[in-house]
């Protein structure tokens, strides 16, 4: 997967913390999601259609779910319901509909978001699809972003429409 | 003044209801989607802002705020939304929206907006 391609979810993510949630956020090295049986998260996901094809996918544990929706509403929560539930599935909206419109020339479509609880790798229908994982850390908890994206058509460049603006 | 907040998240809708709340107004009616917007502006006159969401089941807001302008209504809706494309804010505009807030949005950006709409007796 292309850094152009990711770079746009990165953007979407910061802007989040910075909006919505107030809070700093360190990135760690992304690498390719890889089998796991640990602790089931809760992952918020989003499909992508259109001129790309995509998936994200919004991992938390279950700590950092509640610490984030927490935050957004200003609400202590102990337990997952559905306001976490919920909530996940706003973030993940939140990070697509951001992304989504950084990609220039695109036409995307996204799906409501599925928020699950589980692994990644053991969501059946996304077995063939190769995920990019960007680990974050956070006041408000560690999480990962998972990625995966294709263009389905290449862009028309808008170099040419910025210079002829700038020209004028 | 009563204000109606129409999002598929419940997360969303007490958020903006919280920003509402602190400018002041407390008569908040919420809508899960489009359609439930749409049938609560047929039913009630006294709306005076709509926050619309777009992406939601049942109906879209965007097909919501078409309904509503063709029904008559001239309530000021606000869209509150993650589409921030360009040609997402000229549809909406051509559709019936009056205004347009991307999300993430912080306090100051929600705030402004209502602002602009609410009379100052309310901020």
């Amino acid at each position: 997967m292309k850094a152009e391609n990711i770079n746009p979810f990165i953007t979407a993510v910061n802007e989040l913390f910075e909006n919505m949630l107030d809070c700093k956020l360190k990135m760690n090295k992304p690498g390719l999601v890889v089998q796991e049986n640990g602790t089931p998260d809760i992952i918020g996901v989003i499909g992508m259609s259109g001129t790309a094809q995509g998936i994200v996918a919004l991992r938390l544990p279950v700590r950092t779910a509640l610490a984030m929706v927490g935050r957004m509403v200003g609400m202590e929560f102990r337990g997952v319901d559905s306001s976490i539930i919920d909530g996940v599935g706003e973030l993940v909206n939140i990070i697509a509909g951001s992304a989504k419109g950084k990609f220039d020339g695109h036409a995307i479509n996204l799906s409501l978001p599925t928020v699950v609880r589980g692994n990644i790798c053991q969501l059946s229908n996304l077995q063939n699809a190769v995920f990019l994982d960007v680990p974050f850390e956070s006041e408000l908890g560690n999480f990962s972003l998972m990625v995966t994206f294709k263009p389905a058509v290449v862009p028309e460049k808008k170099e040419a429409i910025h210079a002829g603006i700038g020209s004028r | 003044m009563r204000v109606l907040v129409v999002d598929d998240s419940q997360i969303m809708r007490k958020i903006v209801t919280g920003a509402l709340k602190k400018q002041n107004v407390n008569d908040i009616v919420e809508a899960a989607n489009g359609q439930e917007a749409v049938d609560v502006v047929a039913k009630d006159g006294n709306i005076s802002l709509i926050l619309m969401d777009w992406n939601m089941p049942v109906m879209t807001g965007i097909d919501a705020v078409r309904k509503i302008r063709t029904g008559g209504s001239k309530t000021p809706i606000v869209m509150v939304t993650t589409e921030s494309e360009k040609e997402k804010v000229i549809e909406a505009i051509k559709s019936g929206a009056n205004d347009y807030l991307v999300k993430p949005f912080n306090p100051k950006d929600i705030q402004a907006k209502l602002e602009k709409f609410l009379p100052p007796s309310n901020g």
